[in-house]
Protein backbone atom coordinates (compact mmCIF):
# COMPACT_ATOMS: atom_id res chain seq x y z
CA UNK A 1 0.00 0.00 0.00
CA UNK A 2 2.79 3.11 1.01
CA UNK A 3 4.53 1.24 -2.14
CA UNK A 4 2.13 2.72 -4.21
CA UNK A 5 0.95 5.78 -2.10
CA UNK A 6 5.06 6.70 -2.19
CA UNK A 7 5.53 6.33 -6.09
CA UNK A 8 1.96 7.59 -6.72
CA UNK A 9 3.33 11.02 -5.38
CA UNK A 10 6.00 11.20 -7.01
CA UNK A 11 4.68 10.29 -10.32
CA UNK A 12 1.75 12.36 -9.60
CA UNK A 13 4.14 15.35 -8.81
CA UNK A 14 5.87 15.04 -12.01
CA UNK A 15 2.68 15.04 -14.11
CA UNK A 16 1.02 18.34 -12.67
CA UNK A 17 4.31 20.00 -12.94
CA UNK A 18 4.69 19.10 -16.68
CA UNK A 19 0.99 20.10 -17.44
CA UNK A 20 1.34 23.34 -15.33
CA UNK A 21 4.45 24.30 -17.06
CA UNK A 22 3.56 22.87 -20.58
CA UNK A 23 0.36 25.12 -20.01
CA UNK A 24 2.17 27.90 -18.69
CA UNK A 25 4.44 27.92 -21.51
CA UNK A 26 1.33 27.80 -24.36
CA UNK A 27 -0.60 30.54 -22.69
CA UNK A 28 2.75 32.73 -22.99
CA UNK A 29 2.37 33.22 -18.97
CA UNK A 30 5.42 35.23 -18.54
CA UNK A 31 5.79 36.65 -22.33
CA UNK A 32 9.40 35.69 -22.21
CA UNK A 33 11.26 38.20 -24.50
CA UNK A 34 8.36 40.48 -24.86
CA UNK A 35 8.92 44.05 -23.67
CA UNK A 36 6.66 45.70 -21.10
CA UNK A 37 5.68 49.48 -21.91
CA UNK A 38 6.47 51.51 -18.43
CA UNK A 39 6.90 54.99 -17.25
CA UNK A 40 10.20 55.72 -15.20
CA UNK A 41 10.15 58.77 -13.00
CA UNK A 42 13.27 59.79 -11.29
CA UNK A 43 13.12 61.54 -7.71
CA UNK A 44 15.69 64.14 -8.88
CA UNK A 45 16.87 64.55 -12.81
CA UNK A 46 17.51 61.47 -14.91
CA UNK A 47 21.82 61.16 -14.74
CA UNK A 48 23.25 59.36 -17.16
CA UNK A 49 26.60 58.93 -15.62
CA UNK A 50 25.24 57.30 -12.53
CA UNK A 51 25.94 53.64 -11.87
CA UNK A 52 22.85 53.58 -9.43
CA UNK A 53 19.75 55.41 -9.27
CA UNK A 54 16.47 55.47 -7.64
CA UNK A 55 13.36 55.39 -9.65
CA UNK A 56 9.67 54.85 -9.24
CA UNK A 57 8.12 52.36 -11.88
CA UNK A 58 4.79 53.70 -13.51
CA UNK A 59 2.33 50.89 -14.44
CA UNK A 60 -0.53 50.55 -16.34
CA UNK A 61 -2.84 48.73 -14.49
CA UNK A 62 -5.10 47.94 -17.32
CA UNK A 63 -1.96 47.48 -19.93
CA UNK A 64 -0.35 44.75 -17.76
CA UNK A 65 -3.16 42.77 -17.43
CA UNK A 66 -3.52 42.84 -20.92
CA UNK A 67 -0.21 42.33 -20.76
CA UNK A 68 0.03 39.31 -19.17
CA UNK A 69 -2.35 36.88 -19.15
CA UNK A 70 -3.54 35.86 -15.72
CA UNK A 71 -1.80 39.06 -14.05
CA UNK A 72 -3.22 40.28 -10.51
CA UNK A 73 -3.98 43.79 -10.18
CA UNK A 74 -0.62 45.64 -9.65
CA UNK A 75 -0.41 48.82 -7.41
CA UNK A 76 0.26 51.48 -9.97
CA UNK A 77 4.20 52.64 -9.07
CA UNK A 78 6.81 50.85 -7.51
CA UNK A 79 9.67 51.68 -6.24
CA UNK A 80 13.29 50.03 -7.83
CA UNK A 81 16.60 51.11 -8.47
CA UNK A 82 17.67 51.85 -11.49
CA UNK A 83 20.94 50.01 -12.84
CA UNK A 84 23.63 50.67 -15.28
CA UNK A 85 25.66 47.78 -16.56
CA UNK A 86 27.78 46.57 -19.55
CA UNK A 87 24.97 45.32 -20.99
CA UNK A 88 22.86 47.90 -20.84
CA UNK A 89 20.41 49.25 -18.38
CA UNK A 90 18.32 47.41 -15.60
CA UNK A 91 15.55 47.75 -13.15
CA UNK A 92 16.22 46.09 -10.16
CA UNK A 93 12.99 45.32 -7.34
CA UNK A 94 14.06 45.32 -3.95
CA UNK A 95 14.12 42.48 -1.48
CA UNK A 96 11.49 44.16 0.06
CA UNK A 97 9.19 45.04 -2.50
CA UNK A 98 5.60 43.17 -3.04
CA UNK A 99 4.79 42.46 -6.27
CA UNK A 100 1.84 41.63 -8.48
CA UNK A 101 1.43 37.83 -10.19
CA UNK A 102 3.16 36.75 -12.30
CA UNK A 103 6.18 39.03 -11.17
CA UNK A 104 6.10 37.08 -7.57
CA UNK A 105 6.35 34.15 -9.23
CA UNK A 106 9.22 34.93 -12.18
CA UNK A 107 10.99 36.45 -8.65
CA UNK A 108 10.47 32.83 -6.85
CA UNK A 109 12.00 30.83 -10.00
CA UNK A 110 15.16 33.53 -10.91
CA UNK A 111 16.19 32.93 -7.20
CA UNK A 112 16.12 30.51 -4.07
CA UNK A 113 14.24 33.20 -1.43
CA UNK A 114 10.64 34.46 -2.44
CA UNK A 115 12.07 37.72 -1.58
CA UNK A 116 15.04 38.03 -3.44
CA UNK A 117 15.67 41.10 -5.90
CA UNK A 118 14.27 41.00 -8.90
CA UNK A 119 15.97 42.52 -12.38
CA UNK A 120 15.00 43.43 -15.79
CA UNK A 121 16.15 45.11 -18.61
CA UNK A 122 15.50 48.29 -19.34
CA UNK A 123 15.35 49.90 -22.28
CA UNK A 124 14.80 53.72 -22.08
CA UNK A 125 13.18 55.60 -24.55
CA UNK A 126 11.83 59.17 -24.56
CA UNK A 127 14.18 61.00 -21.28
CA UNK A 128 12.25 64.17 -20.22
CA UNK A 129 13.56 65.79 -17.35
CA UNK A 130 12.49 63.32 -14.32
CA UNK A 131 10.25 61.15 -16.88
CA UNK A 132 11.26 58.59 -19.36
CA UNK A 133 9.14 56.10 -21.38
CA UNK A 134 11.10 52.37 -20.85
CA UNK A 135 10.45 48.83 -22.13
CA UNK A 136 11.39 46.34 -19.62
CA UNK A 137 12.25 42.67 -20.38
CA UNK A 138 12.76 40.02 -17.62
CA UNK A 139 14.71 37.20 -18.38
CA UNK A 140 13.02 33.78 -19.74
CA UNK A 141 11.13 31.55 -17.51
CA UNK A 142 11.03 28.03 -18.49
CA UNK A 143 9.63 25.17 -16.92
CA UNK A 144 8.75 26.97 -13.40
CA UNK A 145 7.29 23.93 -11.76
CA UNK A 146 10.06 21.34 -12.78
CA UNK A 147 12.30 23.62 -11.68
CA UNK A 148 9.96 23.83 -8.09
CA UNK A 149 9.91 19.91 -7.70
CA UNK A 150 13.23 19.25 -7.98
CA UNK A 151 14.54 22.09 -5.18
CA UNK A 152 11.72 20.61 -2.83
CA UNK A 153 13.03 17.20 -3.61
CA UNK A 154 16.20 18.63 -2.19
CA UNK A 155 14.90 20.75 0.16
CA UNK A 156 12.96 18.46 1.90
CA UNK A 157 15.70 15.61 2.09
CA UNK A 158 17.58 17.83 4.19
CA UNK A 159 14.73 18.84 6.34
CA UNK A 160 13.73 14.84 6.95
CA UNK A 161 17.34 14.35 8.00
CA UNK A 162 17.68 17.06 10.43
CA UNK A 163 14.68 16.39 11.88
CA UNK A 164 15.62 12.82 13.13
CA UNK A 165 18.83 13.72 13.88
CA UNK A 166 17.05 16.82 16.40
CA UNK A 167 15.44 14.02 17.88
CA UNK A 168 18.66 12.06 19.23
CA UNK A 169 18.42 14.44 22.48
CA UNK A 170 15.17 13.88 23.87
CA UNK A 171 15.35 10.45 22.30
CA UNK A 172 18.22 10.02 24.53
CA UNK A 173 16.65 11.34 27.36
CA UNK A 174 13.87 9.29 27.66
CA UNK A 175 15.32 5.92 26.67
CA UNK A 176 17.81 6.27 29.43
CA UNK A 177 14.69 7.50 32.28
CA UNK A 178 13.02 4.20 30.52
CA UNK A 179 15.80 2.34 31.43
CA UNK A 180 15.91 3.29 34.71
CA UNK A 181 12.01 2.43 35.04
CA UNK A 182 12.93 -0.91 33.45
CA UNK A 183 15.52 -2.17 35.93
CA UNK A 184 13.56 -0.69 38.62
CA UNK A 185 10.68 -2.61 38.02
CA UNK A 186 8.61 0.17 37.59
CA UNK A 187 7.20 -0.66 33.77
CA UNK A 188 6.64 -4.23 35.02
CA UNK A 189 4.05 -2.91 37.74
CA UNK A 190 2.74 -0.43 34.92
CA UNK A 191 2.09 -3.21 32.99
CA UNK A 192 0.14 -5.01 35.38
CA UNK A 193 -1.78 -2.19 36.22
CA UNK A 194 -2.80 -1.36 32.58
CA UNK A 195 -3.01 -4.90 31.26
CA UNK A 196 -6.59 -4.90 31.84
CA UNK A 197 -7.46 -2.19 29.50
CA UNK A 198 -4.46 -2.48 26.94
CA UNK A 199 -4.65 -6.42 26.82
CA UNK A 200 -7.69 -6.63 24.67
CA UNK A 201 -6.16 -4.18 21.90
CA UNK A 202 -3.13 -6.53 21.87
CA UNK A 203 -4.07 -9.90 22.21
CA UNK A 204 -1.35 -11.01 20.43
CA UNK A 205 1.42 -9.79 23.28
CA UNK A 206 2.22 -12.43 25.83
CA UNK A 207 0.44 -11.36 29.75
CA UNK A 208 2.68 -8.99 31.37
CA UNK A 209 4.94 -8.30 28.55
CA UNK A 210 6.37 -5.04 29.48
CA UNK A 211 5.09 -3.41 25.74
CA UNK A 212 2.05 -2.81 27.48
CA UNK A 213 3.86 -0.53 30.14
CA UNK A 214 5.74 1.72 27.46
CA UNK A 215 2.29 1.95 25.25
CA UNK A 216 0.72 3.31 28.20
CA UNK A 217 3.34 5.93 29.06
CA UNK A 218 3.01 6.80 25.55
CA UNK A 219 -0.70 7.14 25.20
CA UNK A 220 -0.49 8.99 28.62
CA UNK A 221 2.16 11.27 26.99
CA UNK A 222 -0.40 11.90 24.00
CA UNK A 223 -3.21 12.55 26.16
CA UNK A 224 -1.66 15.46 28.08
CA UNK A 225 -0.48 16.79 24.41
CA UNK A 226 3.33 15.85 25.16
CA UNK A 227 4.04 15.33 21.58
CA UNK A 228 8.08 15.56 21.98
CA UNK A 229 7.82 12.94 24.76
CA UNK A 230 5.21 10.67 23.18
CA UNK A 231 7.56 10.21 20.70
CA UNK A 232 10.48 8.30 22.04
CA UNK A 233 8.00 6.70 24.39
CA UNK A 234 6.21 5.26 21.14
CA UNK A 235 9.70 4.49 19.81
CA UNK A 236 10.32 2.31 22.85
CA UNK A 237 7.12 1.07 22.83
CA UNK A 238 7.81 -0.05 19.06
CA UNK A 239 11.07 -1.67 20.47
CA UNK A 240 9.36 -4.13 22.87
CA UNK A 241 6.88 -5.31 20.51
CA UNK A 242 9.53 -5.83 18.06
CA UNK A 243 11.11 -8.22 20.47
CA UNK A 244 7.55 -10.19 19.74
CA UNK A 245 7.63 -10.38 16.07
CA UNK A 246 9.35 -13.03 14.36
CA UNK A 247 9.67 -11.06 11.32
CA UNK A 248 12.59 -8.14 11.02
CA UNK A 249 10.72 -6.23 8.27
CA UNK A 250 6.78 -6.85 8.53
CA UNK A 251 4.72 -5.10 10.72
CA UNK A 252 2.64 -7.26 13.70
CA UNK A 253 -1.21 -6.35 14.48
CA UNK A 254 0.47 -4.50 17.56
CA UNK A 255 2.52 -2.65 15.26
CA UNK A 256 -0.27 -1.22 13.47
CA UNK A 257 -2.56 -0.91 16.43
CA UNK A 258 -0.43 1.18 18.60
CA UNK A 259 0.69 3.37 15.05
CA UNK A 260 -3.16 3.78 14.60
CA UNK A 261 -3.95 4.96 18.03
CA UNK A 262 -0.88 7.52 17.74
CA UNK A 263 -1.94 8.50 14.73
CA UNK A 264 -5.95 9.12 16.12
CA UNK A 265 -3.65 10.15 19.19
CA UNK A 266 -6.24 10.50 22.14
CA UNK A 267 -5.55 14.46 23.23
CA UNK A 268 -6.88 16.17 25.93
CA UNK A 269 -4.56 18.20 25.95
CA UNK A 270 -4.40 20.99 22.35
CA UNK A 271 -1.02 20.58 20.84
CA UNK A 272 1.59 23.63 21.56
CA UNK A 273 2.19 24.07 18.07
CA UNK A 274 -1.72 25.11 17.95
CA UNK A 275 -2.08 27.02 21.45
CA UNK A 276 0.72 29.34 19.31
CA UNK A 277 -1.01 29.64 16.27
CA UNK A 278 -4.73 30.61 17.60
CA UNK A 279 -3.46 31.82 20.83
CA UNK A 280 -6.03 31.91 24.32
CA UNK A 281 -8.48 30.93 21.29
CA UNK A 282 -7.56 27.46 22.24
CA UNK A 283 -9.44 27.28 24.79
CA UNK A 284 -12.50 27.20 23.48
CA UNK A 285 -11.89 24.20 21.18
CA UNK A 286 -10.46 22.09 23.70
CA UNK A 287 -13.94 19.91 23.62
CA UNK A 288 -14.32 20.00 19.59
CA UNK A 289 -10.79 18.48 19.86
CA UNK A 290 -11.46 16.50 22.24
CA UNK A 291 -15.15 15.49 20.84
CA UNK A 292 -13.32 15.00 17.56
CA UNK A 293 -10.48 13.16 18.87
CA UNK A 294 -12.47 10.51 20.94
CA UNK A 295 -13.87 9.46 17.25
CA UNK A 296 -10.61 8.98 15.27
CA UNK A 297 -9.09 7.04 17.98
CA UNK A 298 -12.04 4.48 17.70
CA UNK A 299 -12.07 4.79 14.47
CA UNK A 300 -8.21 3.97 14.30
CA UNK A 301 -8.90 1.20 16.89
CA UNK A 302 -11.87 -0.20 14.59
CA UNK A 303 -9.60 0.26 11.58
CA UNK A 304 -7.17 -1.71 12.54
CA UNK A 305 -9.37 -4.21 13.92
CA UNK A 306 -11.25 -4.63 10.70
CA UNK A 307 -8.55 -4.81 8.79
CA UNK A 308 -6.06 -7.11 10.44
CA UNK A 309 -8.75 -9.94 9.61
CA UNK A 310 -9.34 -9.10 5.96
CA UNK A 311 -7.81 -12.09 3.67
CA UNK A 312 -5.01 -10.23 2.33
CA UNK A 313 -3.29 -8.60 5.62
CA UNK A 314 -4.28 -11.56 7.81
CA UNK A 315 -2.15 -13.52 5.41
CA UNK A 316 0.65 -11.12 5.82
CA UNK A 317 0.11 -11.52 9.45
CA UNK A 318 3.98 -12.44 10.31
CA UNK A 319 2.91 -14.33 13.74
CA UNK A 320 1.14 -17.02 11.45
CA UNK A 321 4.17 -18.54 10.68
CA UNK A 322 5.67 -18.74 14.61
CA UNK A 323 2.70 -21.09 15.58
CA UNK B 1 -18.44 20.57 35.35
CA UNK B 2 -17.20 21.02 31.85
CA UNK B 3 -14.63 23.95 33.09
CA UNK B 4 -13.73 22.09 36.62
CA UNK B 5 -12.65 18.92 34.23
CA UNK B 6 -10.75 20.98 31.77
CA UNK B 7 -9.29 23.09 34.54
CA UNK B 8 -8.14 19.52 36.45
CA UNK B 9 -6.58 18.37 33.07
CA UNK B 10 -4.62 21.44 32.08
CA UNK B 11 -3.03 21.50 35.70
CA UNK B 12 -2.12 17.69 35.36
CA UNK B 13 -0.52 18.25 32.16
CA UNK B 14 2.17 20.05 34.06
CA UNK B 15 2.54 17.70 35.95
CA UNK B 16 3.39 14.52 33.76
CA UNK B 17 6.86 15.75 32.54
CA UNK B 18 7.84 16.42 35.68
CA UNK B 19 6.78 13.60 37.40
CA UNK B 20 8.05 11.04 34.52
CA UNK B 21 11.50 13.35 34.87
CA UNK B 22 12.18 12.71 38.46
CA UNK B 23 10.07 9.89 39.61
CA UNK B 24 11.92 7.51 37.34
CA UNK B 25 15.59 8.05 38.90
CA UNK B 26 14.01 8.20 42.16
CA UNK B 27 12.32 5.36 41.96
CA UNK B 28 14.98 3.47 40.49
CA UNK B 29 17.32 4.65 43.48
CA UNK B 30 14.79 3.53 45.66
CA UNK B 31 14.78 0.40 44.11
CA UNK B 32 18.62 0.09 44.33
CA UNK B 33 19.49 0.54 40.85
CA UNK B 34 22.44 2.43 39.79
CA UNK B 35 20.57 5.07 38.45
CA UNK B 36 23.64 7.11 36.50
CA UNK B 37 24.75 4.05 35.11
CA UNK B 38 21.74 2.46 33.84
CA UNK B 39 20.64 5.88 32.55
CA UNK B 40 23.52 6.54 29.91
CA UNK B 41 23.57 2.71 28.99
CA UNK B 42 19.44 3.31 28.11
CA UNK B 43 20.61 6.70 26.59
CA UNK B 44 23.20 5.85 24.10
CA UNK B 45 20.33 3.75 21.83
CA UNK B 46 19.09 7.36 21.16
CA UNK B 47 21.43 8.20 18.24
CA UNK B 48 21.39 5.10 16.95
CA UNK B 49 17.50 5.05 16.69
CA UNK B 50 18.12 8.64 15.39
CA UNK B 51 19.95 7.72 12.64
CA UNK B 52 18.05 4.18 11.65
CA UNK B 53 15.08 6.37 10.92
CA UNK B 54 17.04 8.97 8.75
CA UNK B 55 16.33 6.94 5.67
CA UNK B 56 11.83 6.46 6.29
CA UNK B 57 12.01 9.84 6.61
CA UNK B 58 14.17 11.02 3.85
CA UNK B 59 11.36 8.60 1.96
CA UNK B 60 8.71 9.92 2.96
CA UNK B 61 8.81 13.95 3.24
CA UNK B 62 10.79 14.41 -0.59
CA UNK B 63 7.85 12.60 -1.71
CA UNK B 64 5.24 14.53 -0.04
CA UNK B 65 7.29 17.69 -0.46
CA UNK B 66 7.44 17.16 -4.11
CA UNK B 67 3.84 16.60 -4.15
CA UNK B 68 2.83 20.11 -2.12
CA UNK B 69 5.08 22.03 -4.82
CA UNK B 70 3.77 20.34 -7.76
CA UNK B 71 0.10 21.65 -7.31
CA UNK B 72 -1.34 18.58 -7.07
CA UNK B 73 -2.77 19.97 -4.13
CA UNK B 74 -4.95 21.92 -5.88
CA UNK B 75 -6.13 19.50 -8.25
CA UNK B 76 -6.83 17.16 -5.28
CA UNK B 77 -9.27 19.71 -3.86
CA UNK B 78 -10.83 20.70 -7.06
CA UNK B 79 -11.62 17.45 -7.88
CA UNK B 80 -12.65 15.85 -4.37
CA UNK B 81 -15.03 19.06 -3.54
CA UNK B 82 -18.28 17.70 -4.64
CA UNK B 83 -17.39 14.60 -2.87
CA UNK B 84 -17.30 16.42 0.31
CA UNK B 85 -20.46 18.56 -0.23
CA UNK B 86 -22.14 15.59 0.16
CA UNK B 87 -21.20 15.08 4.08
CA UNK B 88 -21.82 18.70 4.71
CA UNK B 89 -18.10 19.62 4.66
CA UNK B 90 -17.49 23.13 3.79
CA UNK B 91 -15.36 23.59 0.65
CA UNK B 92 -12.84 25.94 2.65
CA UNK B 93 -11.54 23.08 5.19
CA UNK B 94 -10.69 20.65 2.16
CA UNK B 95 -6.99 21.73 1.86
CA UNK B 96 -6.41 20.97 5.23
CA UNK B 97 -8.29 17.56 5.19
CA UNK B 98 -6.06 16.54 2.83
CA UNK B 99 -2.73 18.24 3.74
CA UNK B 100 -3.04 16.99 7.76
CA UNK B 101 -2.23 13.74 7.40
CA UNK B 102 0.57 14.72 4.88
CA UNK B 103 2.52 17.25 6.54
CA UNK B 104 2.95 18.80 10.13
CA UNK B 105 4.35 21.94 9.35
CA UNK B 106 2.17 22.41 6.08
CA UNK B 107 -0.87 22.09 8.04
CA UNK B 108 0.38 24.39 10.99
CA UNK B 109 0.76 27.12 8.08
CA UNK B 110 -2.35 26.41 6.81
CA UNK B 111 -3.94 27.16 9.89
CA UNK B 112 -2.06 30.28 10.92
CA UNK B 113 -3.03 31.16 7.24
CA UNK B 114 -6.94 30.88 8.14
CA UNK B 115 -6.65 32.37 11.45
CA UNK B 116 -4.84 35.38 9.12
CA UNK B 117 -7.54 35.36 6.31
CA UNK B 118 -11.00 34.47 8.27
CA UNK B 119 -10.36 35.20 12.24
CA UNK B 120 -9.88 33.17 15.02
CA UNK B 121 -13.65 33.48 15.79
CA UNK B 122 -14.51 31.93 11.68
CA UNK B 123 -16.44 28.52 12.14
CA UNK B 124 -14.45 27.26 9.45
CA UNK B 125 -11.41 28.10 11.09
CA UNK B 126 -12.21 26.07 14.20
CA UNK B 127 -12.65 23.47 12.14
CA UNK B 128 -9.22 23.63 10.68
CA UNK B 129 -7.99 23.70 14.21
CA UNK B 130 -10.08 20.88 15.94
CA UNK B 131 -8.19 18.69 13.17
CA UNK B 132 -5.20 19.62 13.38
CA UNK B 133 -5.71 18.86 16.84
CA UNK B 134 -6.99 15.82 16.81
CA UNK B 135 -5.21 14.16 13.98
CA UNK B 136 -1.53 13.18 13.55
CA UNK B 137 0.63 13.91 10.13
CA UNK B 138 0.10 10.19 9.50
CA UNK B 139 2.99 9.32 7.34
CA UNK B 140 5.14 10.85 9.46
CA UNK B 141 4.11 8.81 12.35
CA UNK B 142 4.85 5.93 10.68
CA UNK B 143 8.02 7.22 8.81
CA UNK B 144 9.16 7.50 12.47
CA UNK B 145 7.44 4.52 14.79
CA UNK B 146 8.22 2.02 12.17
CA UNK B 147 11.70 3.44 10.95
CA UNK B 148 13.29 3.17 14.36
CA UNK B 149 12.25 -0.73 14.18
CA UNK B 150 13.28 -1.12 10.63
CA UNK B 151 9.83 -2.03 9.42
CA UNK B 152 9.23 -1.83 5.74
CA UNK B 153 6.43 -3.50 4.78
CA UNK B 154 3.67 -1.58 6.64
CA UNK B 155 0.51 -4.11 5.97
CA UNK B 156 -2.54 -2.34 7.03
CA UNK B 157 -0.95 0.56 8.72
CA UNK B 158 -1.60 3.31 6.05
CA UNK B 159 -5.21 2.00 5.39
CA UNK B 160 -6.00 2.08 9.13
CA UNK B 161 -4.35 5.49 9.87
CA UNK B 162 -6.05 7.26 6.78
CA UNK B 163 -9.53 5.74 7.39
CA UNK B 164 -9.23 7.64 11.22
CA UNK B 165 -7.97 10.95 9.59
CA UNK B 166 -11.28 10.71 7.04
CA UNK B 167 -13.08 10.13 10.70
CA UNK B 168 -11.65 13.17 12.10
CA UNK B 169 -12.47 15.40 9.82
CA UNK B 170 -15.99 14.86 9.14
CA UNK B 171 -15.97 14.52 13.26
CA UNK B 172 -14.32 17.99 13.57
CA UNK B 173 -16.85 19.59 11.33
CA UNK B 174 -19.71 18.25 13.18
CA UNK B 175 -17.97 18.92 16.81
CA UNK B 176 -17.61 22.62 15.50
CA UNK B 177 -21.29 22.79 14.43
CA UNK B 178 -22.68 21.12 17.38
CA UNK B 179 -20.61 23.04 20.13
CA UNK B 180 -20.63 26.14 18.19
CA UNK B 181 -23.41 26.69 15.89
CA UNK B 182 -23.94 27.13 12.39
Amino acid sequence: MLNYIWAGLIIFSLVFALSTDVQELSSDRYRNGDALPVTVSFPEEYDADARRQPVTVELDTTAFQAFYPDATTPDPRYEGQLVQTQDGNQIVFGSGTELPQPWQDMRDFYGDETSDPIRAEAQLDAVTGTVAQARLTFEPVHFRKLNDIAAAALNFAETAASLALGLIGVLALVLGLLKIGEEGGLIHSLTRFVQPVLRPLFPELPKDHPAMGTIALNLLANVFGLGNAATPLGIKAMEDLQKENPSEETATNAMVMLLALNTSSVQLVPPVLLIAIMGLQVNELVFSIALATACTTVAGIAGAVFLSRMKRFADSNPMNDSS
Amino acid sequence: MLETIRSIVSILSYFVLPAILVGFPLYGLIKGVRVYEVFVEGAKEGFEIAVMIIPYLVAILFAIGMFRASGAMDFLVDTLDPVLGWFGIPAEVLPMAIMRPLTGSGSAALVADMVAQYGEDALIVKMVATMFGSTETTFYVIAVYFGAVNIRKTRHAVPAGLFADGVGVIASVYAVRLLFGG
